[in-house]
């Protein structure tokens, strides 16, 4: 009876996911243009793309970017959590500011901070202006910083999620509970420590787990700020995938880019979830 | 001391964080500020608010933005948007209904199929289902973007859905087959209007999601005429760099309505992504 | 250990709500003191007063010889019972007994010392490694318990500890609590929205409504002297009667006119400041216990008569609930809306078929031979009716 009704879900499932990730995957192997046949090429794809600097270059920025973002999206997310959770009077405005940009693009915003971290833009204006010309730098124009000035601008944009994610992790700690605590004679740290974190730990695995993917994925404001460069110094794997498939027109080594990064979200994601899961009861 | 309370501490942490999120609103204001600079002033003094403020901006944007102006974009970022999760709200609630209320030994497996499309990253499925699409003559126009939409957001919605539909009772739906209802009317009458709640929290994620979408609409819709506000946006402060107080007022347009919904919406908003991400 | 004494102590929240006004409460060193009143009465709140979880608007509390009003909770030294347990959900009961000790940087042997006593005071030993969750709700009553013992504090306050427990669980660990609150002989404060525990368990009983103290006082006292309406309405079970009677004088002797009779009273009362209430109207209180059959026991003079509308059977006694030609008295918050569990009882019904009709409830033997719609006669005692000002519904003593 009610199967037919399902169709549509379980036809979108197979038609946009499943079998679009078969085929990509196929595609990985091949050397295809995305126009004529595909001819079957075996890793020859894999190979270049750890012999190519570039590629390689991606990989790594990949991981160095959701690496860094994870930790400060999360330490800043709950900290705010913290400090917006009760009593301050304008918690429910503020944090809804901090959440704002969540729900903005990513691209759109990610062009103000362009601005910002322009040569003669408003960092640099500022520093001249304090006098610290010594500070100033081609933030996005020279390639130690480009990737770092891309960190801080994804950290300022989703740490209201993290934010927002903790709140609810908090909010799940009664009051009785914290109460309790203080009456128990724990101290701030004491109570963080031993009673706060512990509870917060589904949510801590919930959010590391989603920023990490979020991180992986980083596209809008690389795209937005360097698009890849100076010299690919900001190239990741999901840049490189659109670049060299619809501007090079290598399908089959995008696809095999993407298979590359599907793999890395999913393994990373997945022993992730795993331990921090299990380590839930003894945190 | 107790939890509601208000002491010096509570007051310090209050003031601390107030700063922080004007620091945090700073790029806003830089944007409102720039956009409404005429060219020469971007050169002079950008940071402060420029008076009397020139909105001209704004209309080179709506008219020349990305190939056919930011104007042109909005409305298809409308069209496409508002099609889709109306698409993906009945359909998938649709689903989800038919999995939540079919009690039997093959539902876990399925729910775990969605679950997984969901996790499942798309970059690696994009690439495939452009080339197809492109022989079917989806790329490129409304049509083809609001069926990919659909079909890519299809998984999350009916996850979404499942956990909420399992949680109602079943008493109204029983007490509709016993008036004789049939499976669509019963669906139609009784279980959706129940769904407000969910309905209202999916709608909002995922237009925000679809609205916000660059990659995707990137690929299957740049150069055509039917590009979506990032896209266009893209394009607009590519053609016009360094003319900042141009991109600014473009990018204006490209969140006001995003902003001006968030206003209105921010419970609504926060709790859609946090509730979704709990799943 | 120390004594509490609240001072003039009031607290009206941020919208303006009061809900404590100027109370003044003496808990001597060692005793059990029951605030009780229904819901809304400012009891929970002047517990959390105390323990410093919420702030004293105007007044003072002191502690042992200290004035605890601005000072934290944790340097109270008292300990909480909530009314929810408030257990360390993700500790085991080792560890949520050892948490205060440990906050207090005790020495590892001593929290050990400490927690095993206090466990097998309880009952807890065998359940040392479980979580909270893996305990039964009285199982982990005592471990609330035993945090706030482990402590070894000035003074215990408990907020409803027993309201979540089934009614056996309640009544046995009412005797726990009692039984161990003398043995540690901890100055406890102790908060219930139900008189029979307060009954009970309290060495004094302090009686609060809509945030200002009725009367405080033993329980006896409180039971055979109530105050006001009020407090005569919400201590015993079932709820005391309240008539609107007529005084008139005889001579030396004061009537009592109600339910179509005309009682006298005893010469003790007549000469006492009901007399100033000669001629007129007052709310007469008599207690089930105080009606019943007519017999030797019951002693001479006064009767009432009415039919029997229902009895209910309780094994060990009967209660009868009859229908006297007599006004009953309501209090104010019954004519309001529903209010309170206590306040919800039968009078409401046929009230409103016959305006001078009052349902009573007598105390009857188990095999009184009286029946749902007879005519019967009860008993009255008339040296044990107590009377109370219509206006200002205090007692007329």
């Amino acid at each position: 009876m009610p199967w037919l009704l399902a169709l549509p879900g379980a036809a979108a499932l197979v038609l946009f996911h499943f079998l679009p990730i078969g085929f990509g995957g196929y595609y990985a192997f091949t050397s295809w243009n995305g126009l004529d046949d595909a001819t079957w090429i075996g890793l020859e794809n894999f190979r270049d793309i750890f012999g190519d600097p570039t590629a390689r270059g991606a990989l790594w920025h990949t991981l160095e970017l959701a690496g860094c973002f994870v930790v400060c999206v999360n330490a800043i997310g709950l900290a705010l959590a913290l400090g917006l959770n009760r009593a301050v009077r304008t918690r429910h405005l503020l944090r809804s500011v901090f959440f704002l940009p969540v729900a903005l693009s990513p691209l759109a915003i990610a062009f103000i901070w362009q601005w910002i971290f322009d040569y003669d833009g408003a960092l640099n204006r500022v520093l001249g202006d304090a006098g610290l010309e010594s500070w100033r730098r081609a933030w996005l124009g020279d390639p130690s910083t480009a990737l770092w000035t891309i960190l801080v601008v994804m950290v300022w944009h989703f740490s209201g999620l993290a934010m927002v994610l903790y709140l609810a992790g908090l909010q799940g700690i009664s009051d009785e509970v914290y109460e309790a605590t203080l009456v128990d004679g724990a101290s701030s740290w004491l109570r963080f420590r031993r009673v706060v974190l512990p509870l917060l730990a589904p949510a801590l695995t919930v959010s590391t787990t989603l920023t990490l993917i979020v991180g992986l994925r980083a596209f809008d404001q690389v795209m937005a700020l360097t698009k890849g460069g100076p010299v690919d110094a900001s190239e990741t794997l999901a840049t490189q995938i659109y670049k060299q498939t619809f501007y090079v027109g290598r399908f089959g080594y995008g696809a095999a880019l993407a298979l590359v990064l599907t793999a890395i979200i999913t393994v990373l994601a997945l022993t992730q979830l795993v331990v921090l899961r299990r380590n839930e009861d003894r945190l | 001391m107790g939890l509601s309370r208000y002491t010096r501490g509570t007051l310090a942490r209050e003031l601390v964080l107030i700063l922080v999120a004007i620091v945090y609103c700073l790029p806003f204001y830089l944007l409102v500020a720039i956009a409404l600079e005429t060219t020469a002033q971007t050169f002079k003094t950008p940071l402060s608010f420029p008076w009397p403020p020139h909105f001209g901006n704004f209309s080179e944007a709506w008219s020349t933005g990305g190939d056919a102006g930011l104007g042109q974009a909005l409305q298809a970022s409308l069209v496409i948007t508002l099609s889709s999760v109306a698409a993906l709200v009945v359909l998938g609630s649709l689903c989800a209904y038919a999995i939540a209320r079919r009690s039997g030994h093959l539902s876990p497996f399925v729910y775990m199929t969605f679950v997984l499309g969901i996790i499942l990253p798309f970059q690696l499925a994009i690439i495939p289902l452009y080339v197809a699409m492109r022989q079917v003559g989806l790329v490129g126009n409304y049509v083809g973007m609001i069926v990919l939409n659909v079909g890519l957001l299809m998984p999350l919605t009916v996850f979404l859905y499942t956990g909420f539909i399992r949680s109602l009772p079943r008493d109204y739906e029983e007490a509709a087959r016993v008036d004789g209802a049939g499976l669509l009317r019963t669906y139609a009458r009784v279980v959706f209007p129940l769904l407000r709640p969910i309905t209202g929290t999916v709608a909002v994620l995922l237009g925000v999601v679809v609205w916000n979408d660059f990659f995707i609409a990137l690929v299957f819709l740049s150069g055509s005429r039917y590009q979506t506000l990032p896209v266009a946006l893209y394009s607009f402060a590519s053609a016009y760099v360094t003319q900042w107080n141009l991109i600014f007022a473009g990018v204006v347009i490209s969140i006001a309505p995003i902003l001006a919904f968030y206003v209105f919406a921010q419970r609504q908003l926060i709790r859609g992504f946090s509730g979704a991400v709990k799943g | 250990m120390a004594q509490v004494v609240l001072s003039s102590v009031s607290k009206t929240f941020h919208g303006g709500t009061r809900a404590v006004s100027d109370l003044d409460l003496e808990i001597a060193n060692g005793e059990l003191m029951v605030l009780v009143g229904p819901s809304g009465c400012g009891k929970t709140t002047t517990l959390r007063m105390t323990a410093g979880l919420e702030d004293v608007t105007e007044g003072e509390i002191r502690i042992g010889d200290r004035v605890v009003n601005s000072l934290d909770p944790r340097r109270r030294d008292v300990a909480m019972v909530f009314q929810n347990y408030a257990l360390y959900p993700h500790m085991s009961v080792y560890d949520n007994l050892a948490f205060p000790l440990r906050a207090r940087r005790l020495p590892k042997a001593e929290i050990r010392r400490r927690v095993e006593r206090t466990a097998e005071l309880l009952g807890l030993g065998a359940l040392l490694k479980r979580k909270p969750r893996a305990l039964s709700g009285g199982q982990r009553q005592r471990v609330a318990m035993g945090r706030a013992i482990v402590r070894e504090p000035q003074v215990f306050l408990m907020d409803e500890p027993l309201s979540n427990l089934d009614a056996e669980l309640r009544a046995q660990l009412r005797a726990e609590i009692a039984g161990l609150q003398r043995e540690l002989e901890v100055t406890t404060m102790y908060v219930t929205h139900d008189q029979l525990e307060a009954m009970t368990m309290g060495t004094r009983i302090a009686v609060l409504r809509e945030g200002v103290l009725q009367q405080e006082g033993p329980p006896q006292q409180l039971y055979d002297e109530p105050g006001n309406v009020f407090v005569a309405r919400f201590i015993g079970s079932p709820t005391m009667n309240l008539l609107r009677g007529h005084i008139d004088r005889d001579g030396d002797t004061l009537h009592c006119i109600l339910g179509g009779e005309r009682l006298p009273l005893a010469a003790s009362v007549s000469a006492g400041a009901l007399g100033g209430y000669a001629g007129a109207d007052v709310a007469v209180g008599i207690r089930p216990e105080h009606l019943g059959e007519r017999s030797a026991e019951h002693g001479d003079r006064a009767r009432l008569r009415g039919r029997v509308r229902f009895v209910e059977l309780l094994g060990a006694e009967r209660l009868v609930h009859l229908e006297l030609p007599a006004e009953p008295v309501v209090p104010p918050e019954a004519l309001a809306s529903a209010g309170d569990a206590e306040e919800a009882d039968v009078e409401r019904s046929p009230r409103a078929a016959q305006p001078t009709a009052a349902l009573v409830t007598a105390r009857f033997d188990a095999h009184a031979g009286v029946d749902a719609g007879e005519l019967a006669e009860v008993a009255l005692r008339t040296d044990r009716l107590h009377f109370f000002d219509l206006t200002t519904r205090r007692a007329i003593r």
